[in-house]
């Protein structure tokens, strides 16, 4: 979910952001080929097969051929029109945040190491760089003060010259003279980023309506007093609603405090760790300004592509560099949520405006990585759940949670939000408290990683039920069966989580697996065998939501005369196959996958669209007012996180395929079928275009002749119809919807934005419309947007995953191993297997690296100081996560019109649960701080 | 009855204080004694034994003593287990084969192994017996080892302790006893026994050098008692790291002693008042001998890598060429051993870990090994001599284990 | 820094001799002084594998070396090979043919980012020519592939599907004996 400020702008056919016009062409893209005569690999044999299947990722030969695919692969000989030279820069860091920064002191490099261009403090204020608010302030640290973290840059050092860099950095790195401070000072204090309450009481039951809720009645925000959140309001059943709320949550507090005789009140703490998302590609980008034409080409890592253009051209508009155009290539990437909102970007940027017309690269070594990527910092919860003891039903959940959020804010105030509203999990409360804060801290950045704060709440809600299950004396998977959330119930926010929750289905299985049934003999039996180890099961299974809650997907399909389809998507690929699946997606309509795709594209004139304001604060008076302006939505345009492509990309891409079937390819079929006297073969039997089927490529429908789609599309532009299709949509839980009026029939469609081509048929006049890019620009009529207010609901999308995990514990060591571990997931409908499959087994391996092996000191000694790579910080190896022996099974869904929901997030979570109520299971021991190293195992065995 | 009962129940909780502050220090004292290293696999449950200690005798191995009453020490004694530490005598009366350092253990004193009994009985008892320790003819006649026993058994002597401060004193029981580092660190005889008027001047193990710890080698080789401390403390210092046999002396015993007890070894082995630490300046590549510039390429190649171009090293990841303790030791067997075998994985203290060095036996052959040590030697190690080739190929065969 | 010449095969080519810093480390000259960024830069401090090039010795083996921790000086006179000479490829540059252990990652979606992928590949290569000199065990395939994969690291895909991949590569091919 992001908390993006997006200023007001404009994005206009042209695309000018603040004077800058803005081109993108994607690494590896055609358009990007077109730039030079670079061949860009094609497959030699086609990627998909029969039955619309994926016979391997779409991207898959170039990938397994080393070509440059990355932008970290690019030098400046790559790309056409650049000068051959490579230039190369790095940033000096501060790693000492208890005296004031005086300055540099490169005397040691001697004069043949010099840099070529040295950039500080000075330089961006003088030069006017506008550095984008949302990562200030202090991009580079001024002298004479303190470092706001560990590894604050003081200063961008730029050579023209791979060999005095290397010789250079060689020197400077480790190099405790290089950043020179002065006196002591008190270390850098700011406000806590951000603080959520989300207070709940449920009415007569659960599917009641609510007596409070945030959906219903409102959030709840502190005010911020020396640096802390107090509620300066009263509690009042009868005052606003910040006053009702508080009221309320006094009432749930009370009863926690002196519950009746037949509630079990469980109160712990769980702790979290400090984690690096460590994608194998480090942070990078390199770029040329050239003075002549006043245009910086900027090749750039980043999974939003659109805003960092975006940014950027805000960024360098008001300098003294006057730069009137921005050329952005983003390569395939992989971040893991690390290269999202990411400032290291716009250093990039500026190495290549401050290189004097020589190409420069700023790319991070790993040591560079663990000192200023993007981190997931520390959690401290408390959590307090109140327990029937007659029937197990669960009573009130409340918990306080504080988030280390590092040296700048970034997204950690919409992680704590996003955390609080998941602790949840699976479960029903009939009343509710969840309150998070983020706050500064002088550890590195942290922002956006897989999980999203989900991990940390979800997990430790699992870790607490199965340890409320021992307390009681009951199965923990009955426990859960108990007090599941079904269909129809409320979350914590008071919202309805879309569609039908089957968790019951889940933990049927899991139950009935002989590994659960089995345990307690099996660990009888496995500790007498090998009394060197403890052995353990454990049981975890959460639900994720995917999408932020202001989701914008674009999708653009077309087919020419030859049968030729191709995709355009604003979505990135990071490694998720999304390139694959959405081009696979639109043969739900067209009968034929695309065989050509753009993703990361960013180019969208044919739609004309503007936005203004933020859509998770406007009013619901403003969103009104702008919606009356057919070009105004509600967000432009969404970056590839939170698990957004399979349902939300998707959705786009399938509705402007539905507009191409509907409009274009079903008439068409209409045509070919009634030929000859009397309505020929279609005359004798009703047509209706929901029992339209594609069956191996061609189209039938009520018994009539197949029609391949070549031949349908070939028809289709011989008459003119809808042979192309953009469209942009909007999510704010809820599909934004209008009608818009194609080929004089009226189409209630779930988008916001609508633009058709038509064929090359096409009558003067039908072609005299196409006047936006090639395109008609359709006007929508009778928009309904979501309301604002369900901004409160925080999340309505939901995909489960449960895990069972069996472990051994080694008496001696403390070292935890996973033996074996069987996943269930329920993910609506499986686009490809393949590549669900693979989330889902590099979900749990991140999962159990965050369970056992991942950690990092949060200051002193930490990785702000340049020092931590590989050896000090433990990733999961092949070893580690059961390679052979783990199973996996996804549930088949309801039907063929289920949808296609998000699970890259959710895969990660309930692996980390079940090792922790495994190790509980071999050891006895309940561990409540992440991560079960051998030391904390050893002292909960000994002590 | 009801009376004895009520005495027994005031009495209780004073005994189970004692009790338990006993079991404690003897939990302290078996982790200064490394029990659990010899009696411990890699991934066995503490004290439950298995480890094969090679010898030149055959594989002994480390036995279980947890109190299982079947294949451990559930049925000894106090007595029984003082006789087995100090004398190397079985509760069945057989002998103990001097792989289990008795003959440095001689002199514990007999309360700190009543401690470490009552720890040691305190443990899961583990039900899975060690394996067999079978030697080749003769030395599986264990009676042999009482006239041995006779000879060698007593013979550790401790220096006069008279003006000495209690630190010092201190350092040298954790040294020369419950450290037992002379096991190691003294040369032996052909009877494989230490040699007790050369204590602590250094032995080889398996193709490795446990060097000499006299305060003037020491210093030497740029030890301080500062550092000394630290070492024992962390695995790490400037000198360099633990590897190799010394590993598992940290990562089971030093690294859990205290501070005083890391500066009393500091002060017994370095003196009360140590001299000066040698300072070795590097030796610019030019004033080096032939085989030794020659070297320099090979260092680049293969070293440089992680110990940097200048032997500065990597912070936390790769130990310095300036400085580095093995470096400096004259006898090269060590740097030799590393170069050719690496170092496995190492996990120090807190979150200090090291990847692990590779082995270079397949890179280099006699003659380029030659010309590396020699650059190492020459410009970090003090060592301005070339080693020849002769030398090189024979520390070379005596492989490691 | 002085400088050496060097002169190495890369693909089958005759590279150099070119004047090249005597510490300069083997995946700096790829990737700055020839442009084959294939082998890639993931810790630099050879632990993930990310950077290891096929080291073809005299003797008719091969090995896996790790260009991050090894001097570009080091393979003077030497043979190597990087993921960009594994396939074939026609007069263009364009891949014409994958080989069996590329073909196998595809298919099976081994890799997501994929920037891990040039080392996986060039190990699974060694393995597998090794195993044609002499094939494995069945009951010891899995050990095999350990040994060759295990040390590298991947941050994506749980490792899964290269396992099952390199398994099934070693199997089509009839590398693997009865016992």
């Amino acid at each position: 979910m992001s908390r993006l400020e997006i200023s007001r702008r404009r994005f206009l056919q042209s695309s000018v952001i603040a004077g800058i016009s803005i081109t993108l062409a994607p690494l590896g893209s055609k358009a990007f080929a077109a730039l030079f005569e670079a061949q860009v690999t094609a497959a030699p044999q086609p990627w998909f097969g029969p039955n619309r299947t994926a016979r391997f990722r779409i991207d898959g030969v170039s990938k397994a051929c080393g070509e440059k695919v990355f932008a970290r692969d690019i030098r400046a000989m790559d790309m056409p029109g650049w000068p051959q030279q490579q230039g190369h820069a790095m940033l000096l860091k501060a790693t000492n945040v208890d005296q004031l920064y005086a300055g540099l002191d490169l005397s040691m490099l001697g004069p043949q190491l010099q840099p070529d261009r040295i950039v500080t403090a000075q330089d961006l204020q003088q030069d006017g760089i506008a550095w984008p608010e949302s990562h200030g302030p202090d991009p580079l640290l001024p002298e004479g003060q303190v470092a706001m973290f560990y590894g604050h840059p003081v200063a961008l050092l730029i050579w023209k010259d791979y060999e005095r860099f290397r010789e250079a950095k060689g020197l400077l790195k480790y190099n405790q003279q290089a950043v020179r401070y002065g006196v002591k000072a008190p270390r850098y204090q700011t406000d806590p980023y951000g603080s959520f309450r989300y207070v709940r009481v449920g009415g007569v039951d659960a599917f009641a309506p609510d007596t409070f809720s945030s959906l219903k009645d409102s959030m709840l925000f502190p005010i911020i007093r020396q640096r802390k959140p107090v509620w300066s309001q009263q509690a009042l059943i009868n005052g606003d609603l910040t006053e009702q709320g508080l009221y309320y949550a006094g009432q749930m507090l009370q009863q926690l405090q002196s519950p009746p005789d037949d509630w079990l009140v469980f109160d712990e703490q769980y702790k979290t760790q400090s984690v690096e998302p460590a994608a194998l590609e480090a942070d990078n980008g390199n770029g040329w300004y050239d003075p002549q034409s006043k245009t910086l080409h900027f090749v750039v890592a980043t999974q939003c592509p659109f805003e960092v253009a975006e940014q950027t051209a805000h960024m360098l508009a008001p300098s003294r560099f006057a730069v009137e155009k921005l050329n952005m290539h983003p390569g395939y990437t992989v971040g893991y949520g690390s290269k999202y909102n990411n400032i290291f970007v716009f250093y990039a940027a500026l190495a290549a405006m401050y290189g004097d017309g020589t190409p420069i690269r700023l790319a991070n070594d790993r040591y560079e990585q663990f000192q200023s990527g993007i981190k997931r910092h520390a959690f401290d919860m408390h959590y307090q759940l109140a327990v029937n003891k007659q029937d197990q039903t669960f009573q009130i959940m409340r918990t306080e949670m504080s988030l280390d959020g590092g040296g700048r804010a970034n997204y950690s105030s919409s992680v704590a939000a996003v955390g609080a509203t998941a602790a949840q999990s699976i479960y029903y409360f009939p009343q509710s408290d969840m309150a998070a804060t983020a706050y500064h801290s002088c550890g590195v950045e942290a922002g956006s990683m897989r999980g999203y704060g989900t991990l940390q709440s979800m997990a430790a809600t699992e870790m607490m039920v199965d340890d409320v299950a021992e307390r009681l004396g009951v199965d923990a998977i009955e426990l859960r069966r108990k007090n599941m959330l079904r269909s129809g119930m409320k979350n914590t926010q008071g919202a309805i989580p879309a569609g039908a929750l089957r968790l019951g289905e889940l933990l049927d299985k899991a139950a009935a697996h002989e590994l659960w049934r089995d345990r307690v003999a099996r660990k009888q039996r496995m500790d007498q065998e090998d009394p060197d180890n403890l052995y353990g099961v454990g049981f975890a299974i959460v639900q994720k939501d995917f999408g932020t809650g202001a989701e914008a997907p674009m999708a653009s399909v077309e087919f020419t005369a030859d049968g030729q389809v191709k995709l355009r998507q604003i979505a990135i690929d990071m490694g998720t196959g999304m390139a694959t699946s959405q081009a696979l997606l639109v043969a739900d309509f067209i009968g034929q996958p695309a065989h050509e795709i753009r993703t990361g594209e960013t180019e969208w004139p044919e739609l004309g669209l503007i936005t203004s304001g933020n859509p998770y604060i406007i009013s619901q008076a403003d969103q009104d007012t702008n919606l009356r302006n057919p070009r105004w939505v509600g967000k432009l345009a969404s970056a590839s996180s939170a698990t957004n492509s399979s349902y939300f990309s998707g959705h786009a891409t399938r509705e402007a395929a539905r507009v191409l079937f509907n409009h274009g390819l079903w008439p068409a079929a209409l045509s070919i079928w009634g030929q000859g006297i009397y309505g020929g073969a279609a005359n004798p039997y009703v047509l209706r275009r929901e029992d339209a089927h594609w069956v191996d490529g061609s189209l039938t429908a009520n018994g009539m002749q197949p029609l391949p789609f070549a031949q349908l599309a070939k028809k289709a532009h011989e008459l003119g119809l809808v042979t192309g299709a953009s469209v942009h949509g909007f999510n704010r839980w809820a599909w934004a919807e209008a009608e818009f009026e194609i080929n004089s029939a009226l189409d209630r469609v779930p988008l916001d934005a609508l633009a058709v081509k038509y064929g090359e048929g096409a009558a003067p006049d039908k072609r005299a419309l196409m006047t936006t890019a090639g395109y008609h620009l359709l006007d929508r009529r009778s928009v309904k947007y979501p309301d604002t207010q369900l901004n409160n609901a925080m999340v309505t999308y939901y995909s489960p995953v449960a895990t069972l995990v069996e472990v051994k514990v080694n008496k001696g060591t403390g070292a935890v191993k996973v033996l074996n571990h069987h996943s269930w997931l329920e993910c609506g409908r499986v686009i490809v297997p393949e590549l669900v499959l693979g989330q889902l087994e590099g979900g749990i391996a991140m999962g159990i690296g965050h369970a056992l092996l991942e950690e990092l000191p949060l200051y002193e000694g930490g990785p702000g100081d340049g020092t931590w790579n590989f050896n000090r910080y433990q990733l999961p190896r092949a070893s580690d996560v059961a390679v052979w022996q783990q199973t996996a099974e996804i549930l088949p869904p309801l039907s063929a019109s289920d949808p296609a929901k998000g699970i890259a997030e959710v895969v990660m979570i309930p692996v980390v649960g079940a090792i922790v109520n495994a190790v509980a299971q071999a050891t006895g021991k309940r561990l409540r701080e992440l991560p079960l190293s051998p030391a904390r195992i050893k002292e909960a065995l000994n002590g | 009855m009801r009376n004895l009962l009520l005495v027994t129940v005031l009495f209780s909780p004073a005994l189970f204080a004692a009790q338990s502050s006993e079991v404690e220090r003897g939990a302290y004292l078996a982790r200064a004694a490394d029990c659990v290293a010899c009696h411990s696999t890699d991934d066995s449950a503490p004290y439950a034994g298995g480890l094969p200690l090679e010898s030149p005798f055959g594989t002994i191995y480390g036995t279980n003593i947890t109190p299982d009453k079947e294949f451990g020490i559930g049925n000894y004694t106090a007595d029984d287990f003082y006789n087995a530490v100090a004398h190397g005598k079985r509760a069945d009366g057989a002998n103990l084969y001097p792989a289990m350092p008795y003959t440095s253990y001689h002199l514990i004193k007999r309360e700190d192994s009543d401690a470490i009994y009552a720890f040691l009985m305190t443990l899961e008892p583990i039900n899975r017996p060690a394996p067999e320790t079978s030697l080749s003819f003769p030395f599986n006649l264990r009676f042999g080892l009482s006239f041995w026993n006779m000879l060698y058994g007593s013979e550790l002597q401790l220096a006069p302790t008279t003006g000495k401060s209690e630190q010092w004193q201190r350092g040298e029981y954790l040294v020369e006893v419950l450290g037992h580092c002379g096991e190691c660190h003294t040369p032996r005889n052909v009877a494989g026994a230490m040699q007790q008027d050369k204590t602590l001047q250094g032995g080889v193990i398996l193709g490795y050098l446990a060097p000499s710890l006299k305060a003037e080698d020491l210093l030497a080789r740029g030890w301080n008692s500062e550092d000394l401390a630290t070492f024992m403390a962390h695995g790490i210092s400037d000198q360099g790291s633990m590897f190799n046999e010394m590993y598992p002396v940290l990562h089971h015993s030093t690294q859990y002693l205290s501070l005083g007890d890391h500066q009393a070894m500091a002060t017994y082995l370095l003196g009360e008042q140590p001299g000066p630490s040698a300072v070795i300046s590097t030796q610019p590549l030019a004033t080096l001998s032939e085989s030794a510039q020659r070297g320099r390429q090979d260092y680049l190649n293969l070293c440089a890598g992680c110990h940097a171009a200048e032997g500065q090293g990597v912070p936390h990841v790769a130990v310095a060429m300036r400085g580095n303790t093995t470096l400096r030791q004259a006898d090269s067997r060590n740097l030799l051993r590393v170069i050719d075998d690496g170092i496995a994985e190492q996990q120090f203290t807190g979150f200090e870990r090291m990847q692990p060095m590779p082995g270079f036996a397949d890179q280099l052959d006699d003659g380029q090994l030659r010309d590396l040590l020699n650059y190492l030697r020459q410009t970090w190690g003090g060592l301005p001599e070339d080693m020849t080739a002769p030398q090189v190929s024979e520390l070379r065969s005596q492989k490691g284990h | 820094m002085a400088k050496r010449p060097l002169t190495l095969q890369i693909n089958g080519k005759l590279v150099g001799p070119l004047e090249v810093p005597d510490d300069l480390m083997m995946i700096e000259f790829l990737h700055e002084y020839l442009n084959l960024t294939g082998s890639r830069l993931g810790c630099g401090q050879g632990i993930c594998r990310a950077c290891v090039l096929i080291l073809d010795k005299p003797d008719g083996t091969s090995e896996e070396v790790r260009t991050c921790i090894t001097g570009a000086h080091f393979f003077n006179g030497k043979q190597v090979r990087t993921i960009e000479g594994l396939a074939q490829r026609d007069a263009s540059g364009a891949v014409s043919q994958m080989s069996p252990v590329q073909q196998k990652f595809v298919e099976h979606f081994s890799f997501q980012c994929s920037y891990c992928t040039p080392g996986y590949v060039n190990a699974a290569t060694i393995m597998v020519e090794k195993l044609q000199r002499q094939p494995v065990k069945r009951s010891e395939l899995e050990q095999e592939i350990e040994a060759a994969l295990g040390q590298h690291i991947c941050r994506c895909t749980g490792y899964v599907r290269y396992y099952q991949a390199a398994k099934a590569v070693v199997e089509e091919l009839g590398l693997v004996r009865e016992g």
